[in-house]
């Protein structure tokens, strides 16, 4: 703990996909979940997927139907299989605000990275750098055969470090990214859940906690019994679990009073409850407790 | 501990029973505006929507410092990222935007990119020159500069009366197959300029080099023909489409190298900041290079076969070139910058 650098280390890792500094015009910070490289190779595969597929529908329908003469036909296929290259991708993220069809179909999107509103310049910038990073390797990959092993080497040392970049960088950003000053995030969700402390709040409070018990937790301990909690409990293992920390707690804040088996739920949202509102009127006077490490200001 | 205070309720509980219509309501709005575009709210909706956003965002300010349930913490933060997502989308036209691109936005980054535009001329120039002398000195040269597929028979064996007759000839014949050649040599075109660019990353070393590759060629190829005594007929032939065609690849290797140059020489800003402050500038170049691409395969697509007399073609070709060099060099010049 003595050194800043290592605890900003194990921050990131506790937490490695939120990003801590997306600062709004509003000036209150929002937390986006940056996309997973699996995400994006996912949505860049959609977007094959959907590109070369109609394309291929789209021809054969053409031949099928035969009404246009072959040099009309050949004219579309020409700028057709332009068109669903480089300006496909910036086209749809531009009417989309930087959502193509597979980001759409995967959930992620594509946003600036200093919290300004997504500009064309940017989507122009990411797009066009996909050309270095995508088309071109993937074809020189496919049509391989053809070059030597000099240019075969170039190819793969060429798509390893395009492929490589992303993982280098804590905002996953690929060159593109870079240039346009993008970011690609997880389409945020937005599900409110009830608050399990105003549930509590009619029931009959049988248990009762003294500020003594209550000096012992923070609020990551808190948070944590908040989400075990939430848990739907399906499982079997789950009133076992209960049951451990149950006592866990109890062992730990020194409560005398007896819980029945059965009761335990109970008596964890009470004390959910009565920690919560503890820790929360501490909080007003400036006593954050952030975990059980933290001092007891006497008085 | 004081249970007469208020009817049961924790205060974060209660700051939550306040504004929890508010959110909802926003949540609403901001699922129509994600399904049918902010041009489907009504007057009322867009009004509320803008309200409920400010107040979800100071909502989410203040339950962080006084809120210690994370359910609710995580709620209000995704809503107001989805909200953000919303409210700050894009608000200009194509056509808007098109139009400023091309009156003050293009123009002014040409002006601004003098050393790229320098690389990038000067590659394309001493290509010519280098493919010019190398060919003097053995005509051999040309075998490996012009692959066989582009040659067509034109190649320092092929008698004059072939090589003229490929200049003035009829390659096309209808109009039809002429439109299909012309959207060939665009979407060809437009690809190689895309990666002339995009390779400019690389230090600018590969945009050069593609750009040198093509001069060599052509000097390689004027060469050949000036060795015939046609010479000038050439130059008419190529000019026609290539001052526009050329330019367009110039701009693009000047928009990789002005990358390639910031990555070289970030100057007092860190390398991704140089990238992202340079970049605006070097994708213009390549939109200014994709929009004279499609110019330059319009007129070799149609007009040099249906154009044949030599002076004709040079006036059109070079008239182009003072056209573009026109608007490049004035448009939006006392402007601010945009």
């Amino acid at each position: 703990m003595s050194n800043p650098a290592k605890i900003r280390k194990t921050k990131t890792r506790s937490d490695p996909q939120s990003l801590t500094d997306y600062l709004p015009p509003e000036g209150v910070p929002i937390h986006f979940r940056t996309a997973s490289i699996g995400a994006r190779f996912g949505a860049q595969f959609m977007d094959f997927l959907i590109t070369y597929g109609g394309l291929l529908v789209l021809l054969l329908g053409l031949l099928w139907i035969n009404i246009l003469p072959e040099t009309a036909f050949v004219t579309l296929f020409v700028l057709l299989i332009f068109l669903i290259r480089v300006p496909y991708y910036i086209l749809s993220e531009l009417v989309w605000n930087g959502r193509t069809l597979g980001k759409r179909i995967v959930k992620i999107r594509v946003i600036a990275a200093n919290g300004r509103r997504l500009s064309a310049h940017q989507v122009t910038a990411r797009n066009l750098m996909k050309e270095v990073e995508v088309f071109t390797p993937t074809t020189l990959l496919l049509g391989g055969s053809t070059g030597d092993w000099v240019t075969t080497l170039i190819t793969i040392v060429w798509v390893l470090g395009v492929i490589a970049l992303p993982f280098f960088n804590r905002k996953r950003q690929r060159l593109g990214d870079m240039i346009a000053g993008t970011i690609v995030v997880e389409q945020p969700k937005s599900v409110l859940l009830p608050d399990l402390a105003a549930a509590r709040a009619v029931a009959v409070q049988r248990f009762t906690f003294l500020p003594m018990h209550l000096d012992f937790y923070g609020r990551y301990e808190l948070q944590t019994l908040e989400s075990i909690l939430r848990d739907p409990g399906k499982s079997p293992s789950y009133p076992v679990e209960l049951a451990k920390v149950t006592e866990a707690i109890i062992r730990k804040i020194d409560f005398v009073d007896p819980v029945v088996l059965g009761d335990q739920r109970e008596f964890l949202l009470s004390f959910y409850r009565a920690q919560r509102e503890h820790l929360e009127s501490r909080r007003l006077f400036g006593d954050r407790r952030e975990d059980k490490n933290h001092k007891v200001k006497a008085g | 501990m004081n249970p007469a205070a208020a009817p049961d309720l924790l205060r974060s509980a209660r700051f939550r029973t306040e504004r929890e219509a508010s959110w909802q309501l926003l949540d609403r709005l901001v699922a129509k505006t994600e399904k049918s575009g902010a041009k489907n709210l009504s007057y009322d909706e867009a009004r509320d929507l803008a309200t409920c956003y400010r107040q979800a965002m100071n909502s989410l300010s203040v339950a962080r410092d006084i809120s210690l349930d994370r359910a609710l913490l995580i709620y209000l933060e995704q809503l107001c990222a989805r909200a953000y997502l919303v409210v700050y989308a894009p608000q200009q036209s194509l056509r808007g935007l098109l139009s400023r691109l091309v009156t003050h936005g293009i123009p002014q980054a040409v002006r601004r990119s003098s050393t790229p535009l320098l690389i990038g001329f000067l590659a394309l120039i001493i290509g010519i020159f280098a493919g010019y002398h190398l060919y003097q000195k053995d005509p051999s040269w040309y075998y490996t500069f012009v692959p066989g597929d582009l040659s067509d028979g034109r190649t320092p064996d092929a008698s004059a009366e072939y090589l003229r007759s490929t200049i003035y000839g009829d390659e096309g014949g209808n109009s039809d197959e002429l439109g299909a050649f012309a959207s060939f040599l665009f979407s060809h075109n437009t690809q190689v300029a895309i990666l002339t660019f995009a390779v400019g990353i690389f230090l600018a070393v590969p945009s050069f080099l593609l750009t040198f590759y093509n001069g060599l060629l052509l000097g390689a190829f004027y060469a050949m023909f000036a060795s015939k005594g046609l010479g000038l007929d050439l130059f008419a032939w190529l000019s026609i489409h290539g001052v526009t065609e050329m330019s367009a690849i110039c701009f693009a290797c000047a928009g990789g190298a002005r990358l390639g140059l910031c990555v070289l020489m970030p100057g007092d800003l860190t390398r991704r900041d140089a990238l992202q402050h340079h970049g605006r500038d070097a994708v213009k170049l390549v939109v200014l290079a994709g929009f004279l691409l499609v110019f330059a395969a319009f007129i070799e697509g149609f007009l040099r076969q249906l154009v044949q007399d030599p002076t004709l073609r040079l006036t059109i070709g070079w008239g182009f070139g003072a056209v573009w060099g026109t608007w490049l060099a004035l448009s939006g010049r006392w402007d601010a910058p945009a």
